[in-house]
């Protein structure tokens, strides 16, 4: 009875939302990053919209909203979060708990711990902060699990029949568990060491046995001098073949990967929509892009 | 009508003798009838707010302080109680915890760190401004932004703990993004923040200069920074990007959690699941604390009633010894109206048109009393109740 009661007001207030754009009768569903939002659609169809609002260029880890997408956020039905220090803004915006799903509440048990700051001010002496590698979906076991989540968020709020919801998971699961064991097939039996140009992908190297050195270049553009100079310094050091762009790079890029010897692969990170294809076409791509690299061809 | 006309003008020619017993006895008809109204509105008031928190969570202590500090905002401080028990009851599926931080204040006024589903779930709407968005927003009740002059685009600072704090607990000052429509209730006089907000004035997350960024720290990219660097104690565009907090927020801490179970057979399984006398947390049913407290309160009112009955009693006997007095006084002038062939039921008539004027006069001015009161009594009760705090 109280139950019903609250969640009438909470419908009433989400209904009275003032964002012009999203004045429709679906239910929204707000993913804070682009595999979040891919595994809602695929459970949702047609049954709401699912929004990803993070403007074109920002980097949604580090993305600042306007008051305009706060208030679009909190009347969403429901907000998807990674978990994993993913969208530091959530710690510093009002969210209503009632609508916040942490994806990867079940698997905190995995996550990859990165390097840990310490410092010290006022008086509460030195502490630390331990830093996570967030892109959990780039193991696709990990992925089913955030989808799995998503999956029982979306029957608790009643925002799509559960049968239906039950299929399209086991739909969802099935095309994630066929990426993983081709991607496991494909790389997990030849140890191989790579240079990746952003430090994405520790949950897919971890899954996969693959051994990453990171650089920290910008997404899409052609390496400085100095960069240069730091990728071959690290192509020496770890013995690599492959270099690992998170974003097609010009030809003057990839012409000087090859020309340090190194086959180059491209994987979007898939925090943000790829430019072409779908989640699984695009990790799918890079399966092909990075076999055909294995191979020298 | 005659004898109308005649009481009206004795009592005229009389004015202010007539006028004293008019509001003697307008008050002696008055009083009991306002104090019922107000008593009975303060018990309807207290009862609502109870029976409108279905559960309370907190550590095990005293079940008033609890209840008073978490539904009234009032200066008790129970033991906190760490988030992951919010945690584990949405993990139960059972029920909607709701955390309220009540551990600060700001010029009087109790600072609530909570999050939005409170608004939702106690009907709370703006009057003026937005909802809270960002760390360090302030939402103020109705009365906060009466007494205080304050307003949307001012500031508020929260009091440090003691002067002798110097571990942690610095003044925040936060903007007041909104102001929120009258409710009757204690929600008109507290500053609402999101419940991060409180823990930023809490110490345990902050701002600070750019040694180590939000961006470093997620990405494990920063080097150990050893020197001591400033806090800020405001949070603004500028610098919100440097706040953080540190450590597992299960075990960040809240003064009590408003559980809304989804039906009566969750309610029964979360009460069972609290049971252990030594575990660390309780839940209660604030109605049946509110309940005690006012039944304890009403039976100091049924002494109350007795002094008022006794004290009209006296009245209406003054009354009528003034009354008899007066008639007293006036033998020689009844003797005169009888000899003037006035029959002696003209004479009854007449003194009965005088009294039966003056009661209903009475009775019409308590009447309207009783009705002024009965029209503002949530507002006057809410704001009494208001001071208890």
């Amino acid at each position: 009875m109280f139950r019903r009661a609250f969640l009438i007001g909470v419908t009433s207030v989400a209904m009275l939302a003032t964002w012009p754009t999203w004045a429709q009768d679906r239910p929204r569903v707000v993913a804070v990053n682009y595999a979040l939002q891919y595994f809602a659609e695929r459970l949702l169809g047609d049954a709401a919209d699912v929004v990803f609002p993070v403007p074109d260029g920002v980097d949604p880890s580090f993305w600042r909203p306007t008051i305009a997408d706060i208030s679009m956020i909190q009347s969403a039905d429901l907000i998807l979060l990674n978990g994993a220090g993913f969208a530091t803004w959530v710690d510093r915006v009002s969210l209503p708990r009632s609508k916040v799903v942490n994806t990867s509440a079940s698997i905190e048990d995995k996550y990859i711990v990165t390097e840990s700051i310490t410092h010290s001010h006022g008086d509460g002496g030195e502490h630390s902060h331990d830093g996570l590698a967030s892109y959990l979906w780039l193991d696709p076991l990990l992925a089913i699990a955030q989808a799995e989540a998503i999956s029982s968020s979306i029957k608790r709020r009643g925002l799509a029949p559960a049968v239906e919801i039950d299929e399209r998971f086991q739909a969802l699961k099935a095309d994630l568990e066929a990426l993983d064991n081709r991607a496991r097939e494909s790389l997990s039996d030849k140890p191989v060491s790579v240079i990746v140009t952003h430090p994405r992908y520790q949950y897919f190297a971890r899954r996969y046995g693959i051994t990453v050195k990171s650089l920290e270049w910008e997404a899409g553009t052609a390496p400085t001098p100095e960069e240069g100079k730091e990728l071959v310094a690290l192509s020496e050091a770890s013995g690599a073949k492959i270099l690992v762009w998170e974003a097609a790079p010009p030809q003057a890029a990839l012409d000087l990967a090859e020309s340090f010897r190194l086959k180059s692969a491209v994987f979007p990170p898939l925090a943000r929509r790829p430019e072409s294809g779908d989640f699984l076409e695009s990790y799918n791509a890079f399966l092909d892009d990075f076999v055909a690299a294995q191979s020298g061809n | 009508m005659n004898a109308l006309y005649l009481a009206f003008a004795y009592l005229r020619y009389h004015r202010a003798r007539s006028l004293v017993l008019i509001l003697v006895a307008a008050l002696i008809i008055f009083v009991p009838i306002a104090t019922q109204t107000l008593l009975s509105t303060s018990e309807r008031a207290l009862v609502a707010r109870g029976e409108a928190t279905p559960l309370l969570l907190g550590s095990r202590g005293s079940q008033l302080d609890l209840t008073m500090a978490a539904l009234y905002f009032s200066e008790e401080r129970p033991a906190p109680v760490p988030m992951r028990e919010v945690e584990a009851i949405w993990d139960s599926g059972l029920g909607v915890p709701i955390p309220v931080h009540t551990a600060f204040s700001s010029n009087g006024f109790r600072i609530v760190g909570t999050t939005l589903d409170y608004f939702d779930f106690r009907a709370l709407a703006l009057n003026d401004g937005r909802g809270l968005s960002l760390l360090g927003d302030a939402v103020i009740g109705a009365d906060v932004a009466e007494v205080l002059g304050k307003g949307v685009g001012d500031a508020l600072v929260s009091s440090p703990e003691n002067l002798f704090d110097l571990d942690g607990v610095y003044p925040l000052e936060m903007p007041i993004v909104g102001v929120l429509a009258p409710t009757n209730s204690p929600d008109d006089a507290a500053i609402f923040i999101d419940i991060k907000t409180a823990w930023v004035i809490q110490g345990i997350g902050h701002g600070h200069e750019d040694v180590v960024t939000a961006e470093q720290i997620a990405a494990g990219t920063a080097a150990l920074a050893e020197a001591a660097v400033v806090q800020y104690q405001r949070i603004t565009e500028d610098n919100i990007d440097s706040f953080h907090f540190h450590g597992s927020q299960d075990n960040f801490p809240t003064s009590a959690v408003i559980v809304v179970p989804n039906d009566t057979r969750s309610a029964t399984i979360l009460k069972g699941r609290y049971l252990d006398a030594d575990g660390p947390t309780q839940l209660i049913e604030p109605a049946g604390v509110i309940q005690g407290l006012v039944d304890r309160i009403f039976r100091i009112k049924s002494l109350l009633d007795v002094v008022t009955a006794i004290i009209a009693i006296a009245a209406v006997a003054a009354i009528g010894l003034a009354l008899f007095l007066s008639y007293r006084l006036r033998a020689r002038e009844i003797v005169t109206a009888v000899k003037l062939g006035a029959r002696r039921g003209m004479v009854l008539r007449l003194l009965s048109a005088e009294t039966v004027t003056l009661l209903l006069t009475s009775a019409a001015i308590a009447a309207v009393g009783a009705t002024i009161v009965s029209r503002n009594a949530e507002a006057w009760v809410g704001w009494l109740l208001a001071l208890g705090n």
